[in-house]
């Protein structure tokens, strides 16, 4: 199966050339997407001789995996893992999510959510967004809100993202039980380089909100 | 003697048509467009000197007074403001996201051809 990694990327200078190559080791196609940047992300990725697909301005999480997933599957993607800038999982974990999607359309992962590590808004934040999961889709994932996941091209197609920003974990999770996607779950080691990167509190109001959305919306 | 909201009533008539007459100067507003604020602010002026033409509408509404029948014109008019504010928000949004992904991956497909 001809598997791209995509690579979101905002501000991430100290740690983008490390993660491409780390994942290169497992990925030969690697595609990064530098969500306009102010720091020296573009030029440490070029750095490393991938593909590096440059937003003019920043857009959002969301629409840096659409770019670089679209990019993927116009060059021949079959598969795509999607894993974040700032080191914060293992490139070495991506042979066990290929190997678990031979059986699936997408590979969740799921950190250690009673690791000490994790900051407790996250944890909290966690348990309310996988509760309302289950109630409106009927699916339970332990961790909708981990960036590394897996999928096949052809899930990629099926899901029709919307979202721009850090909704795009809860859309993807959420279109999986609403198109019955065959999905699994795998766990990984995470590194919290940043406490205070990823979702916050609004986002998750705005998540809930959304999941509404994406259950009534056709 | 003229109440003091009549007086404020007409000031900012005069405002709104000075303003818009403006824009029209400018070019940044069509004659259309001129016209249609120019006849708002003479509405509103009119009705600001002859409030006694609110009567019937007040009346078969129900309103109290002539000021609560402009109170919730005004709540109207906010809500259809903000309603068409975020629509063109949403969809100037949309649009530069759409632009500014098209051209990240152009760019680079130009790049390849080379």
């Amino acid at each position: 199966m001809k598997t791209f990694a995509v690579i979101p990327a905002h501000n991430e200078e100290r740690h983008i050339a490390q993660v491409i190559r780390e994942t290169r080791k497992y990925c030969r196609d690697v595609v990064v997407v530098d969500d306009g940047s102010r720091d020296k992300t573009p030029e440490e990725a070029k750095k490393a001789g991938i593909t590096v697909l440059r937003h003019a301005i920043n857009l959002g999480k969301g629409a840096a995996l659409r770019t670089g997933s679209e990019y993927s599957i116009r060059h021949g993607a079959e598969a795509i893992v999607f894993i974040d800038s700032d080191g914060q999982h293992s490139p070495a974990d991506i042979p066990r999510l290929l190997k678990e999607l031979e059986g699936a359309d997408i590979v969740f992962t799921y950190r250690n959510l009673r690791s000490a590590h994790m900051p407790l808004t996250k944890k909290f934040g966690n348990l309310v967004l996988n509760t309302l999961l289950k109630l409106l889709f009927g699916i339970r994932i332990i961790d909708t809100q981990c960036g590394f996941k897996a999928m096949t091209s052809k899930a990629y197609k099926t899901l029709r993202l919307i979202s721009s920003d850090y909704n795009i974990e809860s859309e993807i999770a959420a279109k999986t039980g609403k198109y019955r996607l065959r999905f699994r779950q795998a766990p990984i080691e995470t590194i919290y380089n940043d406490r205070y990167k990823g979702t916050t509190p609004i986002d998750g109001i705005k998540i809930a909100m959304m999941m509404l959305w994406w259950k009534f919306s056709r | 003697m003229p109440l003091g909201i009549q007086v404020l009533g007409l000031v900012f008539s005069a405002f709104i048509l000075y303003l818009s007459f403006l824009y029209y100067k400018k070019k940044e507003f069509t004659l259309t467009e001129w016209g249609f604020w120019a006849l708002f602010a003479a509405l509103f002026a009119t009705v600001s000197i002859f409030p006694g033409l609110l009567d019937p509408i007040v009346t078969n509404l129900n309103l109290g007074r002539k000021l609560d029948f402009f109170i919730i014109l005004g709540f109207m008019f906010l809500i259809a403001a903000t309603f068409y504010t975020y629509r063109i928000t949403r969809h100037t949004d949309k649009r530069v996201e759409e632009l500014v992904r098209k051209m990240a991956i152009e760019r680079e497909e130009k790049k390849r051809n080379k």
